[in-house]
C-alpha cells in the first residue's frame, strides 16, 4: 500500500516533540476558542496565523497547529450549545436544538459525551476519507490546464456562498470586491502599479493576513457591541459520568451524519455549517418519532458528527486544488500562500512531508480531543463563566500584537481596522466575508492562469471553453447557481 | 434601503475601478495586459451592483442609539490603539485599549481596570519575553 507507507512517514513527522506539543496545545486552544461564544474557527485561526509567522514555525508545523485548532473548535462549539443554548460557533447551531433540552432534563453529561463521541467519529471518518480521496483527486488534478483552473476559480467564487439562502448576487459581489482588492499593487507580469493611488505602502498590495484578521477578529468586536445577550442560562453539567447506554443510542446517527457531513465538506463553499444542517435534517427525517427538538440523543449526535466530518472534508479541495471548501480552510490557504507554498496537485509530490505529516497529525489530534473532551470536560465548562468584557479586549490586543509582529508597521494596523469596519458593514448587509477573502487570495492566481491560457492560444478567449474539464466545471457552476437562486427565492435566509 | 445603497456603492466602485483600468497600458509581450483582468471583474460587478440597487432583497437593521455610540467609541479606540502603539509602546497602549473596550462591553470599572492592568504587561511578558516576539515596550514618546 502506497498510501500506508506515506502515512507512516507522516506519523514519524507528527510525533516530533514540537509537532506533538502543537497538536496538544492546538486541540486545547481550539476547544476553548470553540466553546467561547463569539469566537469560532475562522476567528481563532485568523488570530493565530500572525503568531505562527512571528514564531517562525515552518509550514508543516503551522498547518498542524492550525488544523488542530480547527478540529478543536468543532469539538468545543458544542459545549456552550448544550450548556448555554448559545452555539459556540456557527456550525454548532444545530446542536442547540436537542442538546440544550437534554441538558435541561438533567442529562447534560450524557449530551456532552454523546456529542464528544459523535465528533470523534465524524472527524476520524473524515480524516480516513481525506487519506483515501485526497491523493486520488490530486492525481486527477494534474491534468488541469490553465483554462481549467480559471474555470475552477470561477466555480469557487460562485459556489463559496453555499446554499445558505442568501442572495447569490451578494456572494458574487463579495467575491468581486475581494478580486478588486486583490489587484491593488504592482502587477507581477507587467510591473504596472494598479490602484495604489501613489501610496508606496500599497505597492505590495493588501497583505491577506492583515485583511483577514481585520475582517474576522476586529469585525466581531463591533458586532458584539450591538447585540444583546441571549440564551437560556448556564445549565450545570450535573452528574459527571455519562451512561454508556446513551452513547450507544447516538452511534447510528453519528455514522450517517459523518457521511453526509463529509460530502458537504468537500463541496466548495458549503463547509461545516451546511454539514451540520444536512445531517440533522436527514436524521430527523428518518428517525424522528416526535422526540426531536425535545432532547433526542440522535439529534445531538447527527449534527456534531456532521460538522466535524465536514471540516475534515473541507481540507480536501484546499490541499488538492488550492480552492478552499470553507471559511476556515480559506484562512489556512492564506497562510500557506504567505509561506510561499502553493496548494494544489503538485503539493502532494513536492511536499509529501507537509501533506502526510498533517494527515497523521489529524489522526492524533482526534484522540487528543477525545481525551480532552470526555474526562476534562469540567474544565471547559468552567471557562464559560468568563465574561465577554474580559475576553474580547484580549482578542483585540492579541490581533494587534500578532499583526504588528509580522509587519512592524502601524500602517498595517490601520489597514486591519479598516478591514474590520468593512467586514462589519458587509456582514450587517448580509454579504458573506469568505468570498472577499477568497478573492483577495486567489485573484492573482486567477489572473495568472488567464494569462497563461491566453498565451497558449495567442490571445484567443475561446480557449477558456474548449477543454472538456473546463466545460464540465462551468456546467456544475451553472447548476449550482440555478439551485441557489431557486433556494433564495423559496426560503428566507436561515444563516448569516 | 440598505441594499439599494450597497448596490449603488458597488456600482460606483466598479465604475471607478473600470475607469482607472483604462489608464493601465499593456506591457511588451504580455498577452493579457494589466487592464483586461480588472475589466473581467469590473463589468460584472457594475451590473450586479446596479441590479441590487434596482431590486433589493434585504434591509439591515442597525443598533439602537446606545449601540451605535458604543460602536463609534470602539472605532475610536481601535484607531487610537493602532496609531499610538508605536509612540506609546505596547504596554501603555494596550492597557488603555483593553480598559476602554472592556468598559464599553459593560465591565464593572474596578474589574475592568484590574483586567487591563494585569493583561497588558502579562501579554508583553508572554509574547515578547517568553516567546520572543519583538514588541515595543516603551515608545519613543515616553522613552
Amino acid at each position: 500500500m502506497d498510501i500506508l507507507a506515506l502515512l507512516l512517514d507522516g506519523f514519524s513527522i507528527a510525533v516530533l516533540p514540537l509537532n506533538l506539543a502543537l497538536i496538544v496545545g492546538g486541540c486545547f486552544a481550539g476547544t476553548l476558542i470553540g466553546a467561547l461564544p463569539g469566537l469560532g474557527p475562522v476567528n481563532g485561526v485568523a488570530i493565530l496565523i500572525p503568531l505562527t509567522f512571528a514564531f517562525g514555525l515552518d509550514a508543516t508545523s503551522s498547518m498542524i497547529l492550525l488544523s488542530a485548532v480547527y478540529y478543536g473548535c468543532m469539538y468545543g462549539g458544542r459545549i456552550s450549545a448544550i450548556l448555554l443554548n448559545i452555539p459556540g460557533d456557527e456550525p454548532a447551531i444545530m446542536t442547540t436544538l436537542d442538546g440544550y433540552p437534554m441538558a435541561r432534563k438533567g442529562h447534560a453529561a450524557d449530551a456532552l459525551a454523546i456529542s464528544g463521541v459523535a465528533s470523534f467519529i465524524g472527524a476520524t471518518l473524515a480524516t480516513i476519507g481525506l487519506t483515501l480521496f485526497a491523493p486520488l483527486l490530486a492525481k486527477a488534478a494534474i491534468y488541469f490546464g490553465p483554462a481549467d483552473y480559471f474555470a475552477l476559480y470561477v466555480m469557487a467564487f460562485t459556489t463559496i456562498g453555499g446554499i445558505t439562502g442568501t442572495d447569490p448576487r451578494k456572494t458574487l459581489l463579495a467575491a468581486m470586491l475581494g478580486l478588486m482588492l486583490g489587484t491593488v499593487g504592482l502587477d507581477p507580469s507587467t510591473g504596472v502599479a494598479r490602484y495604489t493611488f501613489g501610496s508606496f505602502h500599497l505597492y505590495d498590495g493588501f497583505d491577506p493576513i492583515v485583511a483577514l484578521v481585520g475582517l474576522f477578529a476586529i469585525s466581531e468586536i463591533l458586532f458584539f457591541l450591538e447585540q444583546k445577550a441571549h440564551g437560556g442560562g448556564l445549565v450545570p453539567p450535573g452528574s459527571v459520568f455519562p451512561r454508556f447506554s446513551r452513547i450507544k443510542e447516538g452511534l447510528g446517527a453519528s455514522l450517517r451524519g459523518s457521511l453526509i457531513g463529509f460530502i458537504a465538506g468537500i463541496l466548495p463553499g458549503a463547509g461545516a455549517s451546511l454539514g451540520a444542517v444536512m445531517s440533522y435534517s436527514f436524521e430527523k427525517r428518518i428517525s424522528d418519532r416526535g422526540s426531536f427538538g425535545k432532547g433526542d440523543p440522535r439529534g445531538v449526535a447527527a449534527p456534531e458528527a456532521g460538522n466535524n466530518a465536514a471540516s475534515g472534508g473541507a481540507l480536501i479541495p484546499m490541499l488538492t486544488l488550492g480552492v478552499p471548501g470553507s471559511g476556515t480552510t480559506a484562512v489556512m490557504l492564506a497562510m500557506l500562500i504567505s509561506l510561499n507554498i502553493q496548494p494544489g496537485p503538485l503539493l502532494f509530490e513536492r511536499s509529501p512531508d507537509l501533506v502526510w505529516g498533517l494527515v497523521a497529525a489529524l489522526y492524533l489530534a482526534n484522540f487528543v480531543l477525545l481525551i480532552l473532551n470526555l474526562p476534562l470536560i469540567g474544565l471547559f465548562t468552567r471557562v464559560l463563566g468568563l465574561p465577554a468584557w474580559g475576553l474580547m479586549p484580549l482578542v483585540v490586543a492579541i490581533s494587534y500584537l500578532g499583526v504588528y509582529a509580522i509587519t512592524h508597521a502601524a500602517f498595517d494596523l490601520l489597514v486591519m481596522v479598516g478591514f474590520g469596519v468593512l467586514g462589519f458593514v458587509l456582514r450587517k448587509l448580509e454579504f458573506s466575508l469568505v468570498p472577499v477573502v477568497l478573492g483577495l487570495l486567489l485573484g492573482m492566481d486567477m489572473e495568472n492562469n488567464l494569462r497563461r491560457a491566453l498565451s497558449i492560444s495567442g490571445g484567443d478567449f475561446t480557449i477558456l471553453v474548449q477543454s472538456p474539464i473546463a466545460i464540465g466545471i462551468y456546467a456544475v457552476t451553472a447548476g449550482f447557481l440555478v439551485l441557489s437562486l431557486w433556494l433564495s427565492k423559496r426560503s428566507p435566509p436561515q444563516m448569516a | 434601503m440598505t441594499d439599494r445603497l450597497a448596490g449603488l456603492f458597488f456600482f460606483v466602485l466598479a465604475a471607478g475601478y473600470l475607469w482607472l483600468s483604462a489608464g493601465y497600458v499593456a506591457g511588451f509581450g504580455d498577452p493579457l495586459g494589466p487592464a483586461v483582468f480588472p475589466r473581467v471583474i469590473g463589468i460584472p460587478a457594475a451590473i450586479l451592483g446596479l441590479s441590487l440597487a434596482i431590486w433589493p432583497s434585504h434591509n439591515a437593521t442597525w443598533a439602537g442609539r446606545a449601540g451605535l455610540l458604543r460602536q463609534v467609541a470602539a472605532m475610536g479606540l481601535l484607531l487610537g490603539y493602532a496609531l499610538l502603539l508605536e509612540p506609546l509602546g505596547f504596554v501603555p497602549a494596550s492597557f488603555a485599549a483593553i480598559l476602554g473596550l472592556s468598559l464599553l462591553m459593560g465591565a464593572p470599572p474596578l474589574r475592568g481596570f484590574l483586567t487591563a492592568a494585569l493583561a497588558a504587561p502579562g501579554l508583553y511578558l508572554l509574547f515578547d519575553r517568553l516567546m520572543g516576539l519583538p514588541l515595543p515596550l516603551i515608545g519613543e514618546m515616553l522613552g
